[in-house]
């Protein structure tokens, strides 16, 4: 169904219900297919970590990010959609950098707080940005309001519930490290949660004016590569000291990039859900990653092997209660209130930057505007080239990678890959089906 | 004019972003980080 041929979306009045519970769902898909993917992501770099500086780690994860970034957008909407996306909004170019060194940042900080504290720790405490993305979404994008009791009830218990659930289990993986420089470790992990909490600003901003999410994240890629780059450069005593430990993390170059191409996949899934269902809802659902990364820990990599019965209580403990948190989420829907509520707050970016009406209604309806559809359609030569070239750089990686020096299991590896693969498709034909990636 | 076409642009840009709490808050907050990032360094 199109919402094209609505009679109140053409007035400018709200979407019907039924086109918001497909969005609804959509996003609550997207949600979760996120926190798979971001899961997922910290694996690859598990393997090959040792020896190589949080700096260079962080680089050449976003430098596998910068491939994707540019890459995928191309494959599945062309840059012709791109440039269509920045002439009808162009300051959000300054956002899209913004949040990509806000996230350059924040990802830097991650390393820090990984190597004092340990993962398991460091983890639960970034995972605070959930409850201050619901916060600036409160505060700043009217969502939520007009939600009537039981939605606030859902949202916001959820979260503090899915915080519980994460702390059990930071609790329980504290047996397996020795934590060292404690305080500088906290302190890196609430930065970026700070970091990461703030970068939904952005985000949904972009998204209220209705801009495609495969837009959005190509510009915020150049300020992530050229804050990465500013950072690593400056830690790293020059260019000439960076290119010598590049150098050094040769046979880990490929492990690493993979990482930052599927952190880009969980992204994008995320990108989509705060889209539809709003930085309160999308980023907690999103924040699932957490047990996703237990999964790897445990199944993969044998993390708690040996752990006592109480350490194993607490896991699952946490996990059921991270699952329970996500699931009150899911079930606090957008109501046709709180639509609203987020189309008045959309009206706002028109009037200040001179967005069209329909395309600030089409982005919030999930279709594509007639300003943009009038458009070149398909791919362009431009678009082969990305796809080839970072097809070919990650080949050409590959080729020089070593094989992880690392027990694992691989049968779990898998079955977690077929389970990361149906969320992929899943929400691949979802967003095919109900918005043709907008 | 037809819900389609451009709405008014601001007279600047610049003076819209840099008048707006959107912008603000993240840039506070991303200095923030810096001098942290620059004190665990």
């Amino acid at each position: 169904m199109t919402v094209g041929g609505n009679a109140s979306s053409a007035t400018g009045g709200p979407a019907d219900g039924t086109r918001l519970q497909q969005l609804q769902a959509l996003g609550m898909l997207c949600g979760f297919s996120a926190g798979a993917w971001l899961g997922a992501a910290e694996a690859p770099t598990k393997l090959v970590t040792a020896g190589v500086s949080p700096m260079v780690v962080s680089l050449l994860m976003v430098a596998g990010v910068f491939l994707a970034r540019w890459s995928l957008p191309a494959l599945v909407r062309g840059t012709a959609q791109i440039r269509a996306d920045f002439h009808a909004a162009p300051h959000l170019v300054i956002w899209g950098v913004l949040a990509g060194c806000l996230w350059a940042v924040a990802n830097t900080l991650t390393i820090f707080a990984i190597r004092d504290i340990g993962l398991s720790i460091a983890f639960p405490l970034w995972n605070l940005n959930s409850l201050l993305g619901i916060l600036w979404g409160v505060t700043l994008f009217r969502e939520l309001r007009g939600a009537g009791k039981l939605r606030w009830l859902g949202v916001t218990g959820g979260a503090a519930v899915m915080f519980a659930g994460a702390t059990l289990l930071a609790v329980a993986s504290s047996a397996q490290t020795t934590p060292s420089h404690a305080l500088r470790g906290i302190v890196a992990a609430l930065g970026a949660g700070v970091l990461w909490g703030t970068m939904y600003i952005p985000y949904r901003k972009a998204y209220l004016t209705g801009m495609n999410p495969l837009s959005f994240v190509a510009f915020f890629t150049i300020g992530e590569l050229g804050m990465m780059s500013a950072l690593a450069i400056s830690y790293s005593g020059g260019a000439a000291g960076l290119a010598r430990e590049i150098g050094h993390a040769k046979p880990a170059l490929f492990w690493l990039m993979l990482g930052g191409f599927v952190w880009v996949i969980g992204d994008v899934f995320q990108q989509y859900a705060a889209k539809y269902v709003g930085i309160s809802r999308g980023i907690p659902l999103s924040n699932t990653n957490q047990l996703w990364g237990l999964m790897w820990g445990i199944l993969v990599f044998g993390e708690f092997h040996g752990q006592s019965g109480a350490t194993l209580a607490r896991v699952v403990a946490g996990s059921l209660l991270m699952a329970a948190g996500a699931g009150a989420i899911a079930l606090a829907s957008v109501s046709q209130g709180e639509h609203e509520r987020w189309r008045k707050a959309a009206q706002r970016e028109g009037v200040r930057y001179g967005v069209a009406e329909g395309y600030l209604r089409a982005g919030l309806e999930g279709r594509e505007a007639e300003s943009n559809s009038s458009g070149k359609k398909g791919r362009n030569w431009l678009d082969w080239v990305l796809v080839l070239g970072a097809t070919a750089i990650f080949l050409w990686l590959a080729s020089a990678a070593h094989a992880p020096q690392i027990a694992m299991n691989w049968t779990a590896a898998g079955v977690l890959c077929v389970a990361m693969l149906a969320f992929l498709l899943a929400s691949a034909i979802a967003l095919q089906k109900v918005t043709k990636f907008q | 004019m037809t819900s389609e076409e451009p709405a008014k642009r601001p007279a600047s840009y610049w003076g819209a972003v840099l008048s707006d709490v959107h912008f603000w808050i993240p840039a506070i907050v991303l200095l923030g980080g810096l001098l942290v990032l620059h004190w665990i360094q």
